[in-house]
């Protein structure tokens, strides 16, 4: 599934360390831009491609996430399937849950990775257009750059089409897992059923022996004479 | 070393403002569906007062804070055409279709919404 996504990320890697925290790559590229600036080395590029570089940073971390998922998944599938106690197998599924849920966050269509993909593609549009326009390069040169943009817009769009998929294919796990939590809910209702089921068959068993015990206090009272 | 510490306090602010526009609290997730598909939905939806991004190939999953959301759409003279109530419970996935074609469009909800509040649950 995530082919295209390792080819883009891996492509756009060297550039800047990997950070954990968003807020350490933002602040990493804007300095290391500004680095670029004042050596006069590669100045414009870093700062140019900052929404391709973001999108690519999300994309990794999104990467890492998944392998992580799929043993989640396979773990809690054998635990529920194991599992005669049904609160610990819904204590799986919320579990399960919350780990998709986080994954879907990041690939929902208003959630960060999605939103930088769509900032990387409208930065890549934007600089076909202006390069189109650009008068400063000879026009092998321009059409150079231009393959060279067009190359990446399709090696975006092909990573967030994959988005999409993770994206549908995260719904409708969750939406299994919430089927499967309502089914489950269903075999608590009848466990519970069950012992209350037993707490009346207690009941009448000890409202019998009383009775038995009353007939035979009954039966055992004689009158005088009789 | 005055270098490290203006990085160290970028990096400081920057992330005190990433975490504060993080929604706080518990989040699940809308699923909005749109009939007849489309490369892009013309109709305008909104999520309370908030204009929804126009929807892509007919669907379109939204993270959103829990709790009662009302989905709503253009109506006559520029006021908002109440839809249907989406209840949006943590880490789960309340899916809503909605037929565009009518006017004002029609919400179904593929739990919930037969009854007189028109809620679509998860």
């Amino acid at each position: 599934m995530m082919t295209l996504l390792s080819a883009i990320v891996q492509g756009r890697r060297a550039r800047f360390p990997a950070a954990a925290l968003f807020a350490l790559v933002f602040v990493l590229s804007v300095t290391t831009a500004r680095a670029g600036d004042a050596s006069g080395s590669g100045a414009g590029s870093a700062g140019v491609a900052s929404p391709v570089e973001q999108f690519s940073e999300q994309l990794e971390a999104f990467q890492k996430s998944v392998p992580d998922l799929n043993k989640t998944i396979q773990d809690s599938a054998g635990t529920i399937d194991s599992a005669t106690d049904v609160a610990k197998a819904r204590a799986e599924i919320d579990k399960l849950r919350e780990t998709v849920s986080t994954l879907l966050g990041a690939v929902s269509d208003n959630g960060p990775v999605s939103q930088l993909g769509v900032k990387a593609l409208d930065h890549i549009r934007n600089k076909l257009k202006t390069l189109a326009q650009d008068n400063r390069f000879k026009p092998e040169e321009r059409q150079f750059l231009i393959d060279q943009w067009r190359k990446l817009e399709a090696q975006t769009e092909g990573a967030t089409k994959e988005l999409d998929d993770a994206r549908a294919q995260f719904a409708g796990l969750l939406q299994t897992l919430q089927d499967n939590e309502d089914f489950i809910g269903e075999l608590l209702e009848i466990r519970q059923a069950e012992k209350a089921l037993e707490v009346i068959r207690h009941l009448t068993h000890d409202i019998r022996d009383a009775s038995t015990q009353l007939n035979k206090l009954i039966g055992g009272i004689k009158p005088p004479g009789a | 070393m005055r270098r490290l510490l203006g990085l160290t306090a970028g990096a400081l602010i920057v992330g005190a403002a990433i975490a504060a526009c993080r929604p706080t609290g518990d989040v699940g997730y809308v699923e909005i569906k749109t009939v007849p598909v489309a490369p892009v939905t013309q109709t305008a939806l909104y999520i309370d007062a908030a204009k929804l991004a126009p929807i892509k190939k007919g669907g379109a999953i939204l993270r959103q804070p829990t709790g009662t959301l009302k989905l709503q759409a253009d109506g006559v003279a520029g006021s908002l055409a109440p839809l249907c109530d989406i209840v949006v419970k943590r880490n789960r996935i309340t899916t809503v279709t909605i037929s565009v074609l009518e006017r004002p469009p029609r919400c179904q909800c593929r739990y919930g919404g037969s009854d007189v509040a028109h809620a679509c649950v998860s």
